[in-house]
């Protein structure tokens, strides 16, 4: 084998090795990415947790991501579906304005309850504090913390 | 240089650095560059970097189109571009490489070949993507004139029924003076569009099923009524141009279009059902879908007529390998023309396997996974359902076409004659790959807001109350 026709096979290999070196840039693109959305968007901006259902939907314990609108009913199209019999279809709206939650009543027949009482309108509620729709009472809870 | 992006910033343009677009852009450079090298020295028999003025005006558009992107300021996705540049250098360095005579053109008595011409069309599709990706601030106009959209798509097809010409046996490309080109690449594009804008719209009715079918649940049959429709104008192509590949692609796109948007397998075996059935009676019917479908289950019945370039693309696969033979040294000639006549077109794909070998093969592969993965990124990332099925259906059709056309090289599917995205040569394709890439670069910035709904309906109000003002006031003339 002479110098000519090793260069030769070393330029072949070495453009196909470069043509990978682009696939191992890109995949290492793709790793940050990926890592950079794990840590921010993807997290919820809170939790509904069930504390109880009178009859058993949503299950009581279980935890339900929110986005900053979320609406409240017994019909599928709701971002939340609570299928109770003492629900209306389009009951309570939940929202995250600027720094704040609200929680809205949308004419619903049996009332949203906050902390046991009646709404009307727009009410603000914090962490920690008590949704009520037809048999189903809700949390609001933190989102969870991010563990990486 | 802050002072630099002051003056910038004093004429309004906000430069936004791309700092890994730039780096994989000098990795693609120097790929390029290397191969480019291995070819040269292989043609003239010693070590040496010769005749690179197209391979440096190619790098010099790069790099302009790079600077565009970083002064227009938008935060846009880094990887497509890159992407797109190294499949289309691979795809520069094979056509300068193939004999220059399989395509010449003369402009003003000067006459180009086959490597001067895909330059030529790159660049102009390079040009069309970053325009697209630059000005395209708002899909309003995409979004609202669906209906329009779809019927110029229809127009399109008509035109091409009545005045196509035939070439491959196939009828697909329009000559209007002295520009001719394949319409069906454009209306692939529209068929995204439209569809986006149907299935964003339709969403929820489709996804709620409401009429029985067997074990299918079906949407009410109103709504299924598109479906039927598209698929009636993927058989009337077949019928009538003879273009299976532009079918089976759009029917393709169509049916995995409609499965994101519902999230529902039933149609997807309805539409596979129908694929089928339509497919069984056109092997009856249609002479040319039976000779592709016989050439694919047995090239060898036909060795030297139809079957003659699958069998030719096989022997390739075979000299070349897993690391190829070496750009250059592969594709031999039976007399005049190479082994493979449409080596430049259809089978580039074969072309490329040979001289880099299955590892090439499946680096190409690769490369459309990536555009594959970024465009179903924007799509996931996207704010509403119309652009995050518009970016879903532009990658899937460059996806999709190098999917259907890498298999045919390859005998997995029957072969079809569709452009593998970005490597084959051809004006038509390149110019609207290049468009597609710039929609999604454009897509993915995420910065623009999306039309305020009701806006439309705001619109078809005014001119409401504009006509009963009109109409009141001829009545008052009148009486």
């Amino acid at each position: 084998m002479d110098v000519f026709t090793l260069s030769l096979w070393a330029l072949r290999l070495g453009f196909l090795v470069l043509v990978y070196a682009f696939f191992v840039f890109v995949a290492r693109a793709l790793w940050r990415d990926l890592r950079a959305g794990v840590s921010g968007a993807g997290r919820p901006l809170a939790r509904l947790f069930v504390i109880s259902a009178a009859e058993g939907r949503p299950e009581p314990g279980t935890s339900i991501p929110l986005d900053a609108v979320n609406s409240i009913g017994r019909d599928v199209n709701n971002s939340i579906v609570v299928d109770d019999s003492f629900v209306s279809a389009e009951h309570a709206l939940l929202t995250f304005r600027g720094r704040a939650w609200y929680v809205e009543d949308r004419g619903s027949t049996n009332g949203t309850w906050l902390n046991g009482q009646r709404i009307e309108g727009l009410w603000p509620l914090g962490f920690g504090d008590e949704i009520q729709v037809g048999q189903v009472r809700m949390r609001l809870d933190r989102p969870p913390e991010v563990t990486s | 240089m802050s002072a630099a992006v002051n003056a910038l910033g004093r004429v309004g343009i906000r430069p936004r650095l791309r700092r890994r677009e730039l780096g994989l852009l000098v990795l693609v450079m120097v790929a390029l560059t290397v191969g480019w090298a291995s070819y040269v020295s292989f043609r003239d028999g010693h070590l040496e970097l010769a005749d690179t003025s197209a391979l440096a005006t190619y790098f010099v558009a790069l790099l302009a189109i790079h600077a565009l992107f970083v002064l227009s300021g938008r935060r846009m996705d880094e990887i497509l571009f890159p992407t797109a540049a190294l499949l289309a250098g691979i795809s520069l360095i094979m056509m300068q490489r193939l004999p220059q005579d399989l395509v010449t053109q003369s402009v003003g008595g000067a006459t180009l070949g086959l490597g001067q011409l895909q330059l030529f069309w790159i660049l102009m599709g390079f040009a069309i993507m970053a325009a697209v990706a630059v000005l395209v601030r708002s899909d309003g106009w995409l979004r609202r004139y669906k209906y329009t959209w779809a019927a110029a798509g229809i127009c399109l097809l008509l035109l091409v029924f009545v005045f196509g010409d035939v070439t491959g046996g196939a009828r697909l490309t329009i000559h209007i003076g002295p520009i001719s080109g394949q319409p069906s690449e454009l209306l692939k594009v529209i068929l995204v569009v439209f569809l986006a804008g149907y299935l964003a719209e339709n969403r929820a009715l489709l996804a709620s099923a409401s009429t029985r079918l067997g074990p299918l649940r079906l949407p009410p049959l109103p709504y299924l009524l598109p479906m039927l429709a598209m698929w009636g104008i993927a058989l009337a192509i077949v019928i009538v141009q003879s273009d299976l590949g532009a079918a089976l692609l759009y029917f393709l796109v169509f049916l995995a279009l409609v499965y994101v948007a519902t999230r529902r397998v039933s149609y997807v075996i309805l539409g596979m059902g129908l694929f089928l059935a339509g497919g069984f009676v056109l092997y009856e019917l249609v002479g040319r879908v039976q000779e592709r479908i016989d050439i694919w289950i047995n090239p060898w019945a036909d060795a030297q007529g139809t079957g003659y370039q699958v069998i030719r693309a096989l022997y390739a696969y075979g000299r070349g390998g897993i690391l190829g033979t070496g750009i250059g040294a592969g594709l031999p000639q039976v007399g005049n023309v190479p082994s493979i006549p449409a080596i430049h077109t259809d089978f580039i794909f074969a072309g490329v396997a040979e001289e880099l070998g299955m590892i090439g093969a499946l680096a190409i592969l690769g490369l459309y996974v990536v555009i594959a993965q970024r465009g179903f990124r924007i799509a996931a990332l996207a704010i509403d359902d119309f652009r995050s099925l518009l970016a879903t259906g532009l990658t899937l059709v460059i996806v999709v076409q190098a999917a259907i056309i890498a298999g045919g090289n390859l005998r997995v599917v029957p072969l079809t004659g569709i452009t593998l995205p970005f490597v084959s040569y051809g004006g038509s394709s390149l110019l609207v790959n290049g468009a597609v890439i710039g929609l999604l670069l454009a897509l993915s910035d995420r910065g623009v807001p999306p039309p305020v709904p009701g806006t439309h309906r705001g619109m078809r109000e005014r001119i409401g109350r504009r006509a009963r003002a009109l109409g009141g006031r001829v009545e008052s003339a009148l009486s």
